[in-house]
């Protein structure tokens, strides 16, 4: 701060009554300080306990998920489809339509923050159930935006044995760069 | 020693608005260390890609306990080490930096490739600096041996320029920066902290020059645009502090009109145009920050800087009437202070401050949404929060705040699940219990025995027919009866008395005979290759069947067990949820206790700031009335 007041205040008076004001401000921050040493020791303790706390909810979510998989989806009857891009310069994807044995099991709109996520690499599990041991069909239809800025809807269908064990199905959407159009693939995971 | 103290007192001053001005500060990118992760080449595990999709919506905790459950599951064995690198940076990235050191120690533990190894050195060189090791943090920065990938590698050099700084050496941190060619947001960070760091040293003329480089970069980013003001901000007061009111006023005038760092610049531009003896125009900066809201420390300066100006213009009257404003402006300041102070000693404080935080941060980045905080609602919890932000401290404990509430809903969210898990295993115990008499029944009517039995019958009359070469026993059924026919016409006709009709009829019997002895030798090869290969179906059907009936046979067993698994597993994690709960409810009360404490000391030191400023004005205001009453004013 600088100092105020005009030129011809009485000097010697002025001068004192500053100082004054300066010295409580001083000893004021002086204290506030001394608190703060306090503060910052309680500030440490608090951390930790949050620390440890959230360690233990991240292995409880461990295994509250784990638990929740294994009632609802068993590993015998367990189906996961997943969905990832690869480049995917030919299409901008909008939504999926996922179809089980002639049955809707899921219908994605996708979010550009996702579209990202799948762009940079993320693979979506876009369906979790189950079905019995045996043949079944999957039909997943894919919207979006293909070259060109056009609309574009593309199916692609997959048939497949269901052993006893869980079954990991992955939809690939791919760049056929001879053709300068999308591709959509299926492959079956062991 | 009353002027030794008022000069320490002005000194401390200026150097608090050095700092104000020019603290050390990271890039947009430094907080959360989890988002430097370059996404791999090819993913393949499945799970892995899965994390990843959440960690790229910056889903952290979801990522992280994904993440957990296929590392425990042992569904990612092709991406082992990264998915290992990328929890520590999760646990980092959430806060737990214990956790995350353990992490990245015990991935450096094994062996891991050098590309792994060298972010987890980094990992670590960054929580030791961030906790104030700093030998700790030199020494991981010593262990990475090739450049990192993408911005992790600036981020390295800025990291180990920083860690250098802290430790006051300058020359070398000037080294690092020296032989960093690149233009990029890491780099100019490093100069501005380091041209900080040297006008602090005493080696003013070379922090300047990195200052003066960071001010008039080229800016067109947020982020890159707050940088430069900043650095200016830094600057110009470096030279206000140096008397050099004309480059200061050069300096001040680059920072923007409407960015974070505006009201401090008009402050310091005044200030520099008095120094240099321009009362006039220090009026003009300081009459536009008079008219802003008197919640800035700028502006409360700004109180008392006009009418000073005024009173250098010999202006008295006017100056007067300013001082006047200042008592009056400080006190209705110092009533709302009280009145947020009341507001935070009740209740609800927290919950308002992260309201109106979610709401700043809507469509803001890092950058943007503190700022925003400045509109914040008028209301006497959340009124001051943009000056309570500002503190690193504060910040951190809200963030605390913040995740242990998150850490109540998720609780909460778990507690109706866990309730839909036990019905669900009573269901199962009660659909176990039914299945058993179906179960019992099907074994009891089911003898695997004598259909192995049959099977092996079988299998010898083909093993004797091939070592036979037993043609007619390869015959379908209608060959059969008619080789049967046969047999008894040629005992008929045998029968019959000599004579040419017998001889004819055994004739054509014989005829007939050989006839389909031939067709059955002739098929007989084809026929015995097919039932064999319906032999090897019939073996794996009955192998198959084996397997079912086991399978059934320990379902019944398994089922009653593995139900009560699941029950205790409900039970257990239900009992970790209650003790857990009442410590979470206890945390976020002493972190709000906490957090209120350092708002009321930081809101209790802006009154006594505001009492000084108002105890500056009625002496001024005295002795102007004192130079009136003498006879001097105008």
């Amino acid at each position: 701060m600088k100092p105020n007041g005009p030129r011809r205040l009485p000097n010697r008076g002025w001068q004192l009554i500053v100082a004054s004001a300066l010295l409580i401000g001083c000893a004021v921050l002086l204290a506030v300080r001394a608190d703060a040493t306090e503060a910052a020791a309680e500030v440490r303790t608090v951390d930790q306990d949050v620390q440890a706390l959230k360690k233990e909810l991240v292995d409880l979510n461990r295994d509250l998920f784990r638990l929740e998989e294994e009632l609802l989806y068993p590993a015998s009857t367990q189906v996961a489809v997943f969905l990832s891009v690869n480049v995917g310069t030919f299409f901008a994807l909008d939504s999926v339509q996922l179809n089980v044995d002639g049955k809707e099991v899921a219908n994605y709109l996708y979010t550009e923050r996702e579209v990202e996520a799948l762009h940079r690499g993320g693979v979506q599990k876009l369906y979790l159930g189950n079905l019995k041991a045996g043949e079944h069909e999957l039909v997943a239809v894919f919207t979006g935006k293909g070259p060109h800025e056009r609309d574009y809807r593309r199916g692609t269908t997959l048939k497949f044995d269901k052993a006893v064990g869980a079954k990991y199905v992955e939809l690939r959407i791919t760049d056929r760069d001879a053709a300068l159009q999308p591709e959509f693939a299926v492959r079956q995971w062991e | 020693m009353t002027v030794s103290i008022v000069r320490h007192c002005r000194s401390l001053f200026a150097g608090a608005l050095l700092a104000w001005s020019g603290g050390a500060v990271a890039a947009e990118g430094g907080g959360a260390p989890a988002a430097d992760l370059p996404p791999p080449a090819k993913i393949r595990d499945l799970d892995y890609g899965d994390v990843l999709f959440h960690f790229f919506q910056d889903d952290y905790f979801e990522a992280l306990v994904r993440l957990e459950v296929a590392h425990e599951l042992g569904r990612m064995p092709d991406h082992e080490s990264e998915a290992a690198l990328l929890a520590g940076g999760l646990y980092l990235s959430l806060g737990m930096h214990t956790e995350a050191s353990r992490r990245f120690e015990r991935l450096l533990a094994g062996p891991v490739p050098q590309s792994v190894s060298d972010r987890a050195h980094f990992y670590l060189a960054r929580i030791g600096f961030q906790r104030g090791y700093l030998d700790e943090a030199e020494r991981s920065l010593a262990r990475i041996r090739g450049p990192l990938p993408g911005e992790l590698e600036s981020e390295r050099k800025l990291l180990a320029a920083n860690v250098l700084m802290s430790q006051g050496r300058f020359r070398e941190a000037t080294a690092v920066l020296d032989g960093w060619s690149d233009t990029g947001s890491w780099a100019n960070y490093a100069r501005f902290n380091l041209g900080v760091a040297l006008v602090r040293s005493g080696e003013a003329a070379r922090g300047r020059q990195l200052l003066e480089t960071v001010g008039t970069m080229d800016a067109r980013s947020d982020e890159r645009l707050a940088l430069r003001d900043r650095a200016n901000l830094a600057l110009g007061f470096a030279l206000l502090q140096e008397r050099q009111p004309e480059t200061a006023v050069v300096a001040l005038s680059r920072v923007r009109l409407d960015g974070p760092f505006t009201n401090r610049a008009l402050l310091g531009l005044g200030w520099a145009e008095a120094d240099a003896s321009r009362p006039q125009r220090a009026l003009v900066p300081w009459l536009e920050l008079r008219e802003r809201s008197v919640v800035d420390a700028s502006v409360q300066e700004s109180l008392l800087a006009v009418p000073y100006a005024y009173a250098k213009l010999a202006s008295n009257g006017q100056a007067a009437e300013q001082y006047r404003h200042a008592v009056s402006a400080y006190a209705a300041e110092a009533r709302r202070l009280d009145e947020s102070i009341a507001a935070i000693r009740g209740s609800g404080f927290l919950d308002a401050v992260l309201e109106a935080a979610s709401e700043s941060r809507k469509g803001q980045g890092s950058i943007g949404w503190l700022w925003q905080l400045q509109r914040a609602p008028d209301a006497p919890h959340t009124r001051y929060l943009y000056q309570l932000l500002a503190s690193h401290e504060f910040q951190e404990g809200l963030k605390n705040y913040r995740d242990l509430r998150i850490m109540q809903r998720n609780l909460a969210r778990w507690t109706g699940s866990l309730d839909a898990f036990d019905e669900m295993v009573a269901a199962r115990e009660s659909t176990a219990a039914t299945r058993e008499p179906r179960k019992v029944e099907f074994l009891a009517a089911t003898d695997l025995e004598a259909l192995r039995q049959r099977r092996d019958a079988l299998a010898a009359r083909v093993a004797q027919a091939a070592a036979a070469r037993d043609v007619v026993s390869l015959a379908t059924p209608a060959e059969a009866a008619q080789w049967q026919a046969l047999d008894e016409l040629a005992a008929r006709i045998a029968a019959l008395p000599p004579g040419d009709k017998r001889d004819a009829l055994a004739e054509r019997s014989r005829l007939l005979r050989g006839s389909l002895a031939w067709r059955l030798d002739a098929e007989y090869k084809l026929r015995l290759s097919q039932l064999r290969s319906a032999m090897r179906d019939t073996d794996a059907a009955f192998a198959e069947a084996g397997r079912r009936y086991s399978r059934v046979e320990k379902a019944g067993d398994l089922a009653p067990r593995h139900n009560a698994d699941l029950a205790l597993r409900v039970r257990e994690l239900a009992d970790r949820m209650a003790r857990l709960q009442p410590r979470i409810d206890a945390a976020a009360g002493a972190q709000e206790r906490l957090l209120a404490g350092i708002a009321i000391r930081e809101l209790e030191a802006q009154k006594a700031r505001l009492a000084s400023y108002a105890t500056q004005a009625q002496f001024a205001l005295a002795a102007l009335y004192d130079g009136a009453a003498s006879g001097g004013a105008r």
